[in-house]
């Protein structure tokens, strides 16, 4: 069974459609990037596997829990499932420790101490055990990336969905975002990317899907995309980018 | 009579006014806190959200003179009760500024950005904490000035419950009138005791966001 299944989505914002009939099956361990221009539906697709956006149908199954179905505990399910924004979102009101010991403690999986001591593993692993007492306006952009990524990370997910996550950053911190990241994929971390950085895509993804107008345009491994693109819109897109 | 004559006679009654002031403001500040948040909360909800839309679309729409007389001489007829004139004014004040603070606190919950939902929804944390551990600490800093801009408002306010015979500042004040006919002087002493209290209270309110803004970065 794949990981993620989704199967038929179709999200509407009123009138507008902007996911028609999406299917799709996450292997587990699979690196997955979404690209394709704004409004192409990368995000909102995104977003609707951990339902932040409600689908307005079709089904969502991330490992074997249906989060479609009503009787699903929505917030038990998220916790399998680490998000990472473009825009950070860390708790500015909280210092980098206690913005990832929030939830772990909330949520009752881990006492205080046990967050904290996993909390620390973690920011020594994005290097930044020595921010701990920092708050996150403190912090560079590509800091603060690296703490969100800990604190989503501090969960215990299966499932690490990245929402454009250097998009805001500046040039120079893109690569220390994407190191941890490519870290995460290499320890065999479930991972579904919407990115603008082909680089990255080429390099870590197992598969690389191109959407446009709320369709899956075209898929296929990155050298496949990158290299031998069928579609014209693929085409056009590249072309653009590259 | 010199300006001191009058001070020396007219002060004593005043300051005896500004305690009824302050009483009732007391008294009244932390029920309408309570109505305010009461209100907002109702306000968030699908199905509660009229009741709180009524109260607010009343309270703004009315001028308070006129809420004041309601409580205290339409209410109680309608009722058959009897009411003290503090009880009415306690009432009718704290309605009034309930209405106010709900929409200051909304404003405030509304500010804090979208994506502070969304990060602590992501991380499996149900509404309820969400709201209180993520979005009401956030939106408390934000709505501290304008709350505190509300409770000097109300504070001033109290001046109109003179209106029902209580023996606040301003009722101390037309009755030194009435025997001295010094309207003038003792106006100006009336201003007097309402900035002294006012300005303090603003000051007070200074201290304590900068208290908390330090918080923000040592906590």
């Amino acid at each position: 069974m794949a990981k993620i299944e989704i199967n038929g989505l179709v999200k509407k914002f009123g009138k507008l459609e902007v996911l028609k009939g999406i299917d799709l099956n996450v292997e587990e361990g699979e690196v997955v990037c979404l690209i394709g221009p704004s409004g192409s539906g990368k995000s909102t697709l995104l977003r609707c596997i951990n339902c932040l956006e409600h689908p307005t149908e079709g089904k969502v199954t991330v490992d074997g829990q249906r989060l479609t179905d009503k009787k699903t505990d929505i917030n038990k399910a998220r916790e399998n499932i680490g998000m990472v924004f473009q825009q950070f979102n860390l708790f500015p009101h909280l210092s980098v420790i206690k913005n990832i010991m929030l939830a772990p403690v909330d949520r009752k999986k881990m006492t205080k101490e046990q967050a904290e001591k996993k909390g620390m593993e973690l920011l020594a692993r994005v290097g930044l055990a020595d921010k701990r007492d920092q708050f996150p306006a403190q912090l560079s952009g590509g800091q603060q990336q690296r703490v969100a990524i800990a604190r989503a990370l501090c969960m215990g997910p299966d499932v690490m969905l990245f929402d454009e996550p250097t998009s805001a950053l500046d040039p120079e911190m893109v690569g220390e975002v994407l190191d941890v990241m490519k870290e995460l994929a290499k320890e065999g971390m479930t991972m579904v990317v919407v990115t603008h950085e082909m680089g990255f895509a080429r390099e870590v993804a197992d598969r690389v899907l191109f959407l446009d107008g709320g369709y899956i345009v075209e898929q296929g491994t990155p050298e496949q995309i990158f290299g031998d693109p069928q579609n014209e819109r693929t085409k056009s897109f590249l072309e653009k980018v590259l | 009579m010199t300006f001191y004559d009058i001070f020396q006679q007219t002060m004593p009654l005043l300051l005896k006014g500004a305690v009824i002031t302050l009483e009732l403001t007391v008294v009244v500040l932390p029920l309408a806190v309570l109505l305010g948040l009461i209100s907002c909360l109702l306000g968030m909800t699908k199905y509660l959200k009229f009741i709180s839309n009524i109260y607010i679309a009343i309270i703004r729409g009315t001028p308070i003179l006129v809420q004041v007389f309601f409580i205290y001489f339409g209410l109680t007829q309608f009722l058959g009760i009897r009411m003290t004139a503090y009880t009415a004014g306690v009432i009718s004040l704290s309605m009034n500024a309930g209405a106010y603070l709900s929409e200051i606190f909304r404003g405030g919950i509304q500010a804090v950005n979208i994506g502070q939902t969304e990060a602590a929804r992501s991380l499996g944390m149900p509404y309820s904490s969400t709201m209180g551990k993520v979005i009401l600490p956030q939106a408390f800093r934000i709505v501290i000035p304008s709350v505190v801009n509300q409770f000097i408002i109300t504070l001033k306010d109290t001046s109109i419950i003179s209106v029902i015979g209580l023996m606040d500042i301003v009722m101390q004040a037309k009755q030194v009138i009435a025997r001295t006919y010094k309207s003038f002087f003792v106006w100006i002493l009336v201003g007097l005791v309402y900035f002294v209290i006012c300005y303090t209270l603003s000051k007070i309110s200074q201290l304590i966001e900068r208290r908390l803004s330090v918080g923000k970065n040592r906590n």
